[in-house]
């Protein structure tokens, strides 16, 4: 059965009707035409379709849309500073900890609610802050020296 | 003796599809949707192997919103294989293992598509399951193709019934040499098959305007992918074109022709474009790469000096049903299994065996990182058992510069030695650990590929430049490191040069991300192509400033004339200059370096495999912690050395190696293919395959023996994508062996495994005392 509800992505409302079984990570890329989130599994084990829910992580894979109604979300795409990248997004880059880039918008949002949540993580506390999302690509040495760089970036400034 | 030449570019790098990444705004295949598109889903056998006695689609084609069904009779009969054409698109007449594809439907969307594949009708009558690749070569196994004889094959192949591909390579006298021996070792290895596991499940679009067809695909080959779709669907190569959006990863798993053909048939049957998106459980399953499960026989002779005098070993790969682009893994698969040593009497035999399991194929260095596994562990056993330093032991007996390797290949100057050195040195080798932590160390080896490559270079009026080149990024930054090249040979920066790359029908020829290629060959091919317009821009600054062309430098952006640096002209004014005239366009490609001699040896079933261009060597020492009651083994330190030639972009290799490491990782420990009694694969899923999380990786120390070297690609590099995945796992093992008493002989060495190996020596050592 579908309903029509309205979601809050990144700051901005979109009214969407949707069938009430319909996963968050769908209507996202689907109807709200955000394809910045992936789906690698459908299944919770790798995290490419973290978002934050009122700043806390969720697999939108499993998540139903009807649910986030009220509630704030952001996705990848709500990380930028205007047009400036976030200092996270730089560092990923600069230390390389980006390669074929398809895990990375769900690392970036991992990383987000880590450092909201633990603004000077050791590198054990980044390590398990990630372990929800898989790379297959990096050894994810780099990613963690990113998120290390900018947690050091952000206590500075 | 090496000579370390400093990186060219030391300058921070930013790869160049970075922004697209971590903004969200870059477009994977799956992130595409075109007016009017349909949805794809494939009916799959479901059994391992029968004859169909009844295929019925009528049901299906007679619900609302499906547009397309199509089996085998509805696409031209062909038969194709890059080694053995033992293959057709849908099931012709017979299934071969459980994702082999029946039918296809393209429907209004995924659920309706997903109804219509349940409505299909197929019935089988059950043929004999072949699920061990040992018992498929017995002279009365049931076969898994009975047309095997008649299949069109590369002339190269050896083949026998249930053996698609035998190889064998011999050298002096294996008998002598083992009656001469002072000690001889006999090892037993068994390895699972594995899988490439990229976190972007494949997807495929596929739209026709006329007789043209467009399809956008995550594959990690697009040349070979473009081929595919003409040869099954017998349409010549300029009316079928292949964009690769950005890709989320392969490792060898989206290598080949795969599902282009059946999505372009379902477009054009449906008269829509049309999309197939995997599920992750079709990731596991249906595409024709898993890495090859193999069973070792080894033996090896050695002096009481220590220095090996003969080795024989057998093997036998897991081909699956279907020869995909596993061909050559026999030959190759041996070259491993004699691996970087230098042995004068030797007997490798590797066979093939189809089976009714998902098809092998090139999963990140093909037969390397199991077969490495086991000959170290079996190298292991030999220095145990003559008393010998594992470490002292490969250093007297590996290869090195100007000595013979298995096939009698000559070698320049390589630095495996100073990678043994260095690995161990990094680790901290030898020095005192708890009772529950050991070092391991294992040597590895991988050949570049020197293939054909081609790029065009332009720069427009304003002086801005594009690199427009066959290759394909798949994640590892090679086609981002290309600018580089040409700015260094132009005098530009490498900021001047946007990439116009994975489009089969706007750039020339290149293999694809596979092989470790990209770099090796297609940098050779920009760097002519850049060429070319240097010539241009010397004789147009000559023209301009007055000068002889052979006088004029290009650097930092202009021309000048060489020891005159106040005559000079900004490049970008040559490019309007140009604009107006003859304008600035190179094409390059340039000859591949040809394969090494080779002598002494003969190679049954040579599928070229037996002479390496540029060799690459590699040294791991890793350091495990081992909790005897669980089994469960942590890894707390890796030291990688490599010998991959020069490096241009160190950022990229750093991050090839800790991610090739962590592959390695996972592969010794947690990630094995299962199959149960009925040829179902037990694993297809993430929660029974693990893959190696943050929280799993340890601190990994890189070294790289940097040779300039010759006959290799641009500025003696070799390549390097591979070779990280190939030693990780044997020194892991090495490891646990000295800390369980005895090696675990089945990989993935999974704490159950581990935990069995510790009983049994337990009760070894009981019954010893009793």
């Amino acid at each position: 059965m579908s309903e029509s509800i309205i979601l809050s992505v990144n700051g901005m409302q979109y009214p969407v009707t949707i069938d009430q079984g319909r996963n968050l990570l769908s209507v996202i890329r689907g109807e709200v035409g955000l394809t910045g989130t992936k789906e690698g599994c459908d299944d919770c084990e790798c995290g490419a379709c973290m978002v934050l829910l009122d700043g806390q992580p969720v697999n939108s894979c499993s998540y139903l849309a009807l649910q986030a109604q009220g509630r704030e979300i952001t996705t990848v795409e709500g990380v930028l500073n205007g047009d400036a990248m976030h200092p996270l997004q730089r560092n990923l880059l600069e230390a390389g900890g980006v390669q074929c880039g398809f895990c990375t918008p769900g690392m970036i949002m991992s990383a987000t609610a880590l450092l909201q949540r633990t603004p000077a993580p050791t590198e054990e506390e980044v390590r398990v802050g990630l372990s929800g999302n898989l790379c297959r690509c990096t050894g994810y040495t780099k990613i963690v020296e990113a998120v290390q760089r900018t947690a050091a970036e952000l206590q500075g400034s | 003796m090496t000579v370390t030449t400093p990186a060219p570019n030391p300058a921070r790098f930013i790869r160049a599809d970075g922004p697209d990444k971590v903004t969200g705004s870059g477009r994977y295949t799956a992130d595409l949707t075109l007016t009017g598109m349909l949805a794809a889903k494939f009916k799959y056998a479901g059994i391992a192997h029968g004859r169909i006695t009844r295929l019925d689609t009528t049901a299906a084609k007679a619900i609302p919103g499906v547009f397309a069904v199509l089996t085998q009779a509805d696409v031209p009969n062909v038969r194709f294989g890059p080694f053995v054409q033992d293959r057709t698109l849908f099931a012709d007449g017979v299934v071969r293992f459980e994702a082999e594809i029946v039918a296809a439907v393209a429907a209004v969307d995924a659920a309706t598509a997903q109804r219509a594949v349940d409505a299909i009708v197929v019935e089988y009558e059950l043929l004999p399951v072949v699920n061990d690749p040992e018992t498929a070569l017995a002279a009365d196994a049931p076969l898994v193709h009975t047309d095997w004889a008649s299949y069109g094959a590369s002339g190269a192949l050896v083949r026998e019934r249930n053996d698609a591909s035998f190889s064998s390579i011999a050298k002096g006298d294996v008998e002598r040499g083992m009656a001469e021996a002072a000690v001889v070792v006999r090892s037993r290895y068994d390895a699972d098959g594995c899988h490439a596991a990229p976190i972007e499940p494949r997807a495929i679009v596929a739209q026709w305007e006329g007789d043209k067809v467009t399809i956008w695909t995550s594959t990690q080959v697009p040349y070979d992918a473009r081929a595919g779709v003409c040869e099954t669907l017998e349409l010549p190569a300029n009316r079928v074109r292949i964009i690769v959006p950005h890709l989320g990863g392969g490792f060898g798993g989206k290598c080949g022709f795969h599902f282009e053909a059946h999505i372009a048939a379902l477009a054009k049957a449906a008269r829509r474009p049309v999309r197939l998106l995997f599920s992750r459980r079709e990731e596991f399953l249906a595409p024709d790469k898993r890495r090859e499960s193999i069973c070792y026989d080894f033996e090896t002779g050695v002096s009481s000096d220590g220095r090996i005098v003969a080795r024989r070993v057998t093997l036998v790969l897991d081909n699956g049903a279907y020869t995909a682009d596993a061909g050559f893994f026999s030959q190759l698969g041996a070259m491993h299994a004699l691996g970087p040593y230098r042995i004068p009497n030797l007997l490798a035999e590797a066979h093939l065996a189809y089976t009714n399991h998902q098809p092998s194929g090139s999963v990140r260095a093909p037969t390397a990182p199991q077969t490495c596994w086991a000959l170290e562990s079996h190298t292991d056993e030999v220095a145990r058992a003559i008393g010998m330093d594992p470490v002292a032991f490969r250093q007297l007996n590996a290869v090195d510069t100007g000595l013979e390797g298995p096939t009698g290949q000559i070698y320049g100057e390589i630095g495996v030695q100073e990678c043994i050195e260095r690995a161990a040195r990094m680790a901290g080798y030898g020095q005192q650990l708890p009772d529950d932590e050991a070092i391991g160390v294992a040597i590895g080896w991988w050949p570049s590929f020197a293939v054909p490559s081609g790029a065009y270079v332009k720069i427009d009026g304003d002086g801005s430049a594009q690199i427009i080149t066959g290759a394909q990024e798949c994640g590892t930054g090679s086609v981002m490191t290309l600018p580089q090249l040409a700015a260094d040979e132009l005098g530009m920066s490498a900021a001047d040069f946007q990439l116009v790359y994975q489009d089969t029908s706007v750039a020339p020829y290149d293999m694809g991300a596979t092989g470790s290629q990209t770099l090796f060959n297609n940098g050779r091919a920009v760097i002519a192509a850049a060429a070319q317009i240097a010539q241009q821009l010397r004789a147009l600054a000559a023209d301009h400033l007055e000068a002889d062309p052979a006088d004029i430098v290009l650097a930092d952006g202009q021309a000048f004339v060489a020891g005159t640096p106040g005559r000079a002209v900004p490049i970008a004014t040559l490019a309007g200059i140009a604009a107006g005239g003859e304008l600035l366009i190179g094409h390059g490609s340039g000859m591949p370096p040809g394969p090494p001699p080779i002598s002494g040896s003969t190679c049954v079933g040579d599928a070229g495999m037996a002479a390496w261009v540029a060799p690459q060597f590699s040294c791991h020492a890793v350091r495990v912690k081992l909790d005897r009651d669980t089994g469960v083994a942590r890894i707390m330190h890796v030291a990688a050395a490599h010998d991959s030639g020069t490096i241009i972009n160190p950022l990229g290799a750093e991050g090839q190696v800790q991610g090739g490491v962590l592959m390695g990782i996972g592969q010794a420990l947690t990630e094995g293919t299962g199959y149960d009694n009925e040829a179902h694969q037990r694993t297809a899923g993430l929660l029974d395959y693990k893959l190696q999380t943050c929280a799993d990786a340890p601190p990994i120390d890189i070294h790289f023996v940097q040779i300039n070297t010759p006959n290799a690609g641009p500025r003696g590099a070799k390549g390097l994508a591979e070779a990280p995945n190939v030693a990780t796992a044997a020194a892991i093992a090495n490891a646990i062996a000295q800390l369980v008493g005895a090696p675990v002989r089945q990989l993935p060495m999974t704490a159950e495994r581990v935990w069995d190996t510790l009983q049994e020596v337990a009760q070894n050592t009981i019954g010893g005392a009793a």
